[in-house]
């Protein structure tokens, strides 16, 4: 009875307060297992595999003995237990799980082991996802980062790429400001597209994306609306793994679409085992603003009042307005997954019910996502078949904040400029100052926008091994995505030319439809040490974004704020006596059709060589230019296999990488190859676009030379790459050549965009041990960007054009940055602040000149996981540094000029030799440092293990967001991107009036059934 | 062995797999426009042309459109900075004192305004157009051109169904003013004439090539302009046949030429029409006339604080010139701005007077607004800053203004009229319906009147002297005793005797867009006037603007720039 011994020890180890009863259950399931087992000339082995950093139970794990007559395999339960009948002749016991170390361990005459796997960052047999297909890590010849759950950052995330933020060495991740779900910037290895997306392409267990977000931006009476993030959808706890491809080997398999970079998200699968149930819940508040916008104090501003003899704004209060636009909601996030199976079949579902709320006063982010995955195996497993489905709802109240409002029109304007000694209302009634701030809370109050979209994004996958080394697979996907929006602004607000005294209604809806269908053959053979896979494959693809909107203005109801009932003026569009013409847009039907085929061969695991091509036919090519190739090739030596190196202790993995290739990035606007003729409005048309048939993808020719080591048995790792990008042919805009039509024409100049530099990402185990241990991992990257030979063909004169709006009042139609020969993209350009004359005005130059750079150069990011026992803290920092950021809010909003009618001003304009009757004038003055470091996160995470009969692995946690950041910049934040496109010429690292940054704080708590 | 003919399996597969499921024929269907084949069979030149005619809006109902380089850069109007207001990175500041650039964003918008009517009215005729809408597509065209040749002294021009990714052609210099005029001839017999004000009559084709004969020399030498006695000749008798059609006559109410009512005025040849409230009628979208008001209106103008609700009535910047408001001679009466609504004393152009679609429900008295204003009660009204709401004539020399009365610097213009015409008295400050004058029957009258004194062989002052007479009459303003074509040596009209044609098309056509053009032709564009040295010849037309010189080659930048 040795082993019921073991079990009850064991479980008692594991579980100190087990019940009495819990006890007997499982004595009684012990003995069942034990009658099972008399058979045969076998031994049994119990235990229970966990993980060293933090004792949790590690389910799934593959416990194999050997040694013996026969191999004897099984996986651990639920609860990290594993019980194995072995032939009593085994000697060894191997314990594997992927992205651990494998554990060897001698079977003497001990029959129970308490087995602790010690995680491994660099598992060279770890599976990382490539285009259409897998490799193992050691295989890979291409520059690929690989995360997995342990390495996200931490707390309150609401978008996938929030997760990878500072976590990849040349992958930028900028939030356009603080909303929950906001648009990210993410770009990989710079910018490499003037005027097309410059974002990766993004997949989803294999499926590639549209990449555009449902959410189509309106304009409002109040102006551009902010986007949201086009993964919003995406339950985070769902994501099994993120493969981000960057060089030209590893993305040239999707063509026309690679040349940005991929990023692969896959989604947790079943581990095949035990059914189990995982479950956890957090709880989240937002804590505040984490760096307050450098405006006058309520003293300050009094002082203020005398120092420039303004008279009659002292209204005798003290309010922060500030802080009454913010809200301090319970955020609440459920998440709960079951998964269970064989080999043979088996699934996992997910459901997701979570609320956010945002930092302001009406806005939240609500998400609903099932997610379902599955993999079942036929005809003696010859047959797969994959299938995965997210089905999401995302609701969200938005606050009031647009891209490009004038000095009034959104929230943060009217926060920042309000006057501190003045009340907010009056006799229940809301005070409208007539010094042209707004009032921030009746603007909230009187505003609501409710936006919905339903997503359904789905995929069937059939493989089917017509040889043993050869396998065919179809794969279906589907992405269809409804967005509807209902903004209102009521009449009875105050001060808004328009509204005022009729209100504006406008319903909004789009739906985003893609499809792709593949087909692949995958061969798998060797020759002695010779090991060679080809993969061919067809792939079809096509999208369509389509959207209409209805406004109207003029409505009976809701005029008089004393006398407002609940119904929103989009419920009764009809009674609005002006309504605009219902506007549709319909998007022309992008397809792409698409024949690849990549062979891989390497020799005795010391060379490694790759080849790929693709054949992309586009419908949104000119029909001049129908199809487009895309090679690539790649090699890697791994010289750790050399003999010079095979012995050495000191080095124990060392890989040397180079590949080049083309990609293509073809997001234009569909239909811009053709020429186009509009309807208007009734009764009129007109040619629309000027049609380009030579239109062709922009081509990125891409170097990569790079090296993975280990050093000191893995416990120092990392990769170093450098990289050269030359993106030529670039689609640029150029400007209808008059006369013709308003706007601009896509064409392909012969120029070249250059992004080139190095990316560095290390990581080091400093303890390892049981009980303790303590990683760091760090990345930094180095990127420049230059564009040259921008000239245009016809006349030879350099293009230039200008962007980066500067919006608000006293400033319409300057522009704060210019796209030219020989800069980098969207470098500032302003004209040149010297100071101030004797009358305190501002002295600027007659004419704008280059003033600095506005992408970032440098990213780094630093995460470091210490744990003792059970008790886990993780810290992640980003930074990024050289960059200059154009403060658009202390330009128009903030600047000195509003305290003379009682608006509250900037610190910095108070502290200067300003004069409070200075013209407002877009310079280089307000062109500040953006260089910061900045903790994103923090976590602190315990875990109880098993509780009770049936909790197994119980952890509870506290997250804080954004806790503090390191930097000179006088916004909310030094991260922050407000589109600020003109004439649809990007822009970067503009700020104006952007959703603050929240502080926020979590506790929650997870375990499995 | 066996791993070669698994190759070759794939080899066969591959190929066979992208036939069975590929192949889709990669056009590209568009969504909600057509393909110009499309367009061929579908669309008519009817619909072009009407939204030829929309561009109208674009090019001249925006306040930093063709108004802002045709006024501002004259005695007419101007644009100073007002602490955070106004700026806009000194577009307008330049405009006034002739220090403009190839850059200038409002000289690239104009130019390229101008051309989407070029462009739209040029591809009606390939679209197999009626005799009659080739004609209004031909005349639209010219109107561009017209515009174009005035402001930038060339303009470029494609023919129908060219390739546009290919430049055009430009023309300039004789060539081109002689284009316009013989394709103003060409269609004046084919025009109907019952088209009423809203699309092109002969009447509107004959102004327009009254201006071009004109202004032709100013065109070929604008440093010096001449005037060939032919071209006066045929102004004169273009003019006659439009005053003896017996179709227009002067408005007894002048105010009543820019209000919410204009489109019945008798003195209306051509406009752009608008409904009260309406952002679209008939098809036809509200080019947003409030701009015109509200560009010069102060925020306080008028609205209604102590009631909840706050409406900005205007956005404090477009002003005017002392000498300018001082060439009406103002003091031939008290200060204007007390006149009852029975005055008859002074010229009615300066307004000031009481207005029974405005006064009442907000103080406002359309006009030139100088000193104090009042609310619709007869309360003063007060700026933002605590200050008597007292336009003062004023402005700080270098236009930026500093001081606590940044406000209130500058005599305001209010010429359209703010449309009240809701039922329950408030105001359209959106979709306003006041329809945007482009040509109107007193310029006719000046244009005769100023041939007649240009021509050599049939010189007629008295005959000149008679139809200003008539007109300052029907304006209530004194008759001249002599007339000149302009003062000597100044802009100024003698603020005593005011006896210039230049000065009566000031008084006629404030902010009418004519100012630039008539200035050029009067030789007095380089001369000084307040707030503006004098500056060199190159500042006679505008330059081409950089976007454009860099994507045409046929462009050549004028001289100077």
């Amino acid at each position: 009875m040795g082993f019921q011994t073991g079990i009850k020890s064991s479980l008692r180890k594991a579980s100190g307060f087990l019940s009495k009863n819990a006890l007997k259950t499982f004595m009684i399931i012990g003995l069942g297992l034990s009658s099972v087992s008399a058979f045969a000339q076998t031994k049994q082995i119990t235990g229970k595999v966990t993980d060293a950093k933090d004792g949790s139970a590690i389910f799934g794990a593959t416990v194999t003995a050997s040694g013996g007559a026969t191999k004897q395999a099984t996986q651990t339960s639920a609860d990290g237990t594993f019980t194995l009948n072995a032939p009593v002749s085994s000697t060894k016991l191997t314990i594997t799980y992927v992205g651990y170390d494998k554990q060897e361990l001698t079977i003497g005459s001990k029959t129970n082991f308490s087995v602790s796997l010690v995680s491994n960052a660099q598992d060279l047999n770890a599976v990382v996802v490539t285009g259409y297909g897998g490799a193992k890590k050691k295989d890979l010849t291409g520059a690929v980062t690989s995360l997995t759950p342990r390495d996200f950052n931490q707390g309150t995330i609401s978008t996938p790429s929030g997760l990878l933020q500072g976590k990849v060495a040349g992958l930028e991740v900028t939030a356009s400001n603080g909303q929950p779900g906001a648009a990210n910037l993410v770009q990989l290895r710079g910018n490499s597209s003037v005027f097309t997306g410059s974002d990766p392409l993004y997949v989803i267990d294999g499926i590639p994306l549209d990449g555009r977000s449902v959410r189509v931006g309106f304009s409002t009476p109040f102006g551009g609306s902010t986007g949201s993030d086009p993964l919003i959808y995406v339950n985070t706890n769902d994501i099994g793994q993120v493969d981000i491809q960057k060089d030209a080997s590893s993305t040239a398999i999707y063509g026309s679409r690679g040349s940005n970079g991929v990023i692969q998200y896959t989604f947790k699968k079943a581990t095949p085992g035990t059914t189990r149930v995982d479950a956890n819940a957090t709880f989240g508040i937002t804590a505040g603003l984490m760096k307050k916008y450098d405006i006058l104090s309520h003293d300050q501003f009094v002082s203020a009042l005398g120092k420039y003899g303004v008279s009659g704004q002292n209204y005798g209060g003290n309010y922060d307005a500030t802080k009454q636009i913010q809200a301090h909601g319970v955020s609440q996030s459920y998440n709960l997954a079951f998964s269970g199976g064989s080999d043979l079949g088996n699934f996992r579902a997910s459901f997701l019910g979570s609320k956010q709320n945002g930092l302001l006063l009406k806005d939240y982010l609500e998400k609903y996502v099932g997610t379902l995955r599955g993999n079942y195996k036929f005809l003696d497993q010859k047959l797969t078949v994959d299938f995965s489905l997210i089905v999401a709802n995302v609701n969200q109240s938005l606050a009031p904040i647009a891209n490009n409002p004038g000095s009034q029109g959104n929230i943060i304007s009217a926060a920042l400029s309000w006057n501190p000694t003045r009340r907010f209302d009056s006799a229940g009634a809301y005070i409208i100052p007539a010094n042209g701030s707004g009032n921030p809370i009746a603007f909230s109050d009187a505003t609501s926008d409710i936006a919905n979209s339903t997503n359904i994004v789905g995929s069937i996958a059939a493989s089917y091994k017509i040889l043993k080394n050869l396998e065919y697979k179809f794969v279906y996907g589907a992405n269809h995505s409804v967005y509807g929006e209902n903004y209102n602004v009521a009449g009875w607000l105050g001060g808004f030319n328009g509204i005022s005294g009729q209100g504006y209604g406008a319903i909004l809806n789009s739906v985003l439809n893609s499809q792709d269908i593949t087909h692949t053959l995958d061969y798998k053979t060797n020759f002695g040490k010779i090991n060679l896979e080809v993969l061919a494959g067809f792939d079809y693809y096509r999208t369509q974004l389509n959207a209409n909107i209805v406004t109207g203005t003029g409505f009976n109801f809701n005029l008089n704020q004393a006398n407002r009932v609940p119904i929103l003026y989009t419920s009764v569009i009809q009674n609005a006596n002006s309504q605009t013409p219902a506007q549709a847009f319909v998007e022309p039907v992008t397809e792409i059709q698409s024949e690849f085929a990549r062979v891989n061969l390497s020799y005795a695991s010391k060379y490694y060589l790759t080849g790929t091509i693709r054949a992309d036919g586009s419908n949104k090519f000119g029909s001049n230019n129908n199809t487009g190739v895309f090679p690539s090739g790649a090699f890697k030596w791994v010289l750790k296999q050399e003999d010079f190196l095979k012995d050495s202790k000191f080095i124990s993995n060392l890989e040397l990488r180079a590949s080049y290739g083309t990609t293509g990035n073809s997001s234009f606007s569909a239909g811009s190859a053709q020429s186009q003729f509009s309807y208007p409005s009734f009764n009129a048309a007109n040619q629309s676009v000027v049609g380009n048939p030579d239109l062709k993808w922009e081509k990125t020719k891409q170097t990569d030379i790079g090296l993975n080591f280990s050093l000191l048995e893995g416990k120092i790792y990392g990769t170093f790459d450098y990289y050269h990008k030359n993106t030529s042919q670039t689609l640029t805009q150029e400007p209808v050549i008059q006369p013709g039509p308003s706007g601009v024409f896509y064409t392909n100049l012969n120029d070249n965009l250059i992004n080139s530099g190095i990316e560095l990402g290390i990581g080091v185990s400093i303890i390892s041990k049981p009980n303790i241990s303590w990683d760091i991992n760090g990345n930094v990257a180095y990127n420049h960007n230059i564009i040259k030979n921008y000239i245009n063909p016809l006349t030879g004169l350099p293009i230039q054009f200008i962007t980066g709006t500067v919006d608000g009042q006293g400033v319409s139609g300057s522009l704060a940055q210019e796209i030219t020969n020989n800069l980098p993209l969207d470098e500032w350009y302003l004209k040149h602040f010297s100071g101030f004359d004797a009358k305190g005005n501002q002295i600027v130059s007659a004419n704008p000149s280059v003033a600095g750079d506005p992408n970032p150069h440098t990213i780094a990011g630093l995460g470091t996981t210490f744990r003792y026992k059970q008790l886990t803290a993780q810290l992640n920092f980003g930074a990024q540094f050289n960059y200059l950021i154009y403060n658009n809010t202390a330009t128009n909003i903030t600047n000195l000029a509003g305290i003379s009618n009682g608006r509250n001003v900037d610190l910095n304009a108070y502290n200067s030799a300003e004069s409070a009757n200075d013209g407002v004038q877009v310079s280089d003055r307000f062109l500040e440092s953006g260089n910061y470091v900045k903790l994103r996160n923090a976590s602190l995470s315990y875990s109880v293990g098993n509780v009770g009969q049936y909790i197994k692995g119980l952890k509870v946690f506290v997250n804080g967001n954004n806790l503090f950041v390191i930097t000179k910049y006088s916004g909310f934040d030094p991260e922050v991107n407000t589109n600020k496109s003109a004439n649809s010429v990007p822009s970067r690292s503009l700020e104006y009036l952007p959703y603050p940054t929240p502080r926020t704080f979590s506790l929650g708590l997870g375990f499995s059934l | 062995m066996k791993s070669y003919r698994n190759l070759l399996k794939i080899g066969i597969l591959v190929p066979g797999l992208i036939l069975g499921f590929g192949c889709t024929k990669l056009d590209q269907q568009l969504g909600n426009t057509l393909s110009p084949s499309q367009a061929a069979t579908t669309i008519s030149a009817a619909l072009l042309l009407q939204g030829a005619y929309n561009d109208l809006a674009g090019s001249f109902q925006g306040q930093d459109q063709v108004f802002s380089l045709e006024e501002n850069s004259t005695d007419e109007s101007l644009v100073p900075t007002r602490a955070g207001d106004w700026d806009d990175n000194g577009v307008w500041r330049v405009v006034h004192n002739h220090t403009w650039t190839a850059d200038h964003s409002q000289v690239l918008n104009v130019f390229n305004s101008l051309n989407k009517i070029n462009f739209d009215a040029t591809n009606v005729l390939s679209f197999s157009p009626t005799a009659e809408q080739a004609a209004e597509a031909r005349f639209l065209r010219a109107m561009a051109l017209y515009y174009l040749l005035d402001l930038y002294g060339q303009f470029p021009i494609r023919n129908p169904g060219d390739n546009l990714l290919n430049p055009p052609t430009v023309q300039t210099g004789a060539a081109a003013s002689s284009f316009i005029i013989s394709e103003l001839n060409a269609v004046i017999p084919v025009l109907s004439a019952s088209n009423g004000t809203t699309h092109a009559t002969p009447d509107a084709a004959k102004v327009l090539l009254m201006h071009a004969l004109l202004q032709r020399g100013a065109w070929a030498t604008p440093a010096s302009p001449t005037f060939a006695d032919a071209d006066m000749l045929q102004v004169i008798s273009l003019g006659q046949s439009i005053m003896s059609s017996g179709k227009y006559s002067y408005n007894k109410d002048y105010f009543a030429n820019f209000n919410v009512t204009n489109s019945t005025s008798p003195e209306l040849i051509l406009a752009y029409p608008n409904t009260s409230g309406a952002a679209v009628a008939g098809g036809i979208p509200n080019s947003s006339p409030q701009g015109r008001w509200m560009m010069t209106l102060h925020y306080n103008s008028y609205g209604h604080p102590g009631q909840g609700i706050y409406t900005n009535a205007g956005w404090n910047g477009f002003s005017t010139i002392s000498d300018f408001y001082n060439s009406f001679n103002p003091n031939q009466a008290t200060a204007p701005f007390v006149y009852g609504p029975a005055d008859t004393l002074a010229d009615t152009r300066m307004g000031g007077r009481f207005r029974a679609d405005n006064t009442p429900y907000s103080g406002l008295r359309p006009g030139l607004l100088v000193g104090q204003q009042y609310d619709e009660k007869g309360a003063v009204r007060y700026d933002r800053k605590g200050n008597l709401l007292a336009f003062q004539p004023d402005i700080s020399p270098d236009m930026k203004e500093t001081g606590s009365n940044l406000e209130i610097t500058g005599i305001r213009g209010v010429k359209y009229v703010p449309d009240f015409s809701k039922a329950d008295g408030t105001y359209y400050n959106t979709n306003s319906g006041n329809w945007l004058v482009l040509m109107r029957y007193p310029d006719v009258v000046l244009m005769v009147a100023e041939a007649k004194m240009r021509s050599t062989s049939a010189t007629d002052n008295a005959g000149a002297l008679a139809l200003v007479n008539g007109l300052r009459a029907a304006r209530g303003a004194a008759p001249f005793t002599s007339m000149t074509l302009a003062p000597a040596s100044n802009i100024v009209d003698d603020k005593a005797a005011p006896n210039t044609l230049i000065g009566e098309r000031g008084r006629e056509l404030w902010w009418e867009s004519y100012r630039r053009t008539d200035l050029i032709r009067f030789g007095l564009f380089n001369t000084i006037w307040q707030y503006k040295p004098s500056d060199a010849p190159k500042y006679l037309v505008f330059p081409i603007p950089t976007q454009a010189l860099a994507s045409n080659p046929n462009l050549k930048q004028n001289t100077g720039y």
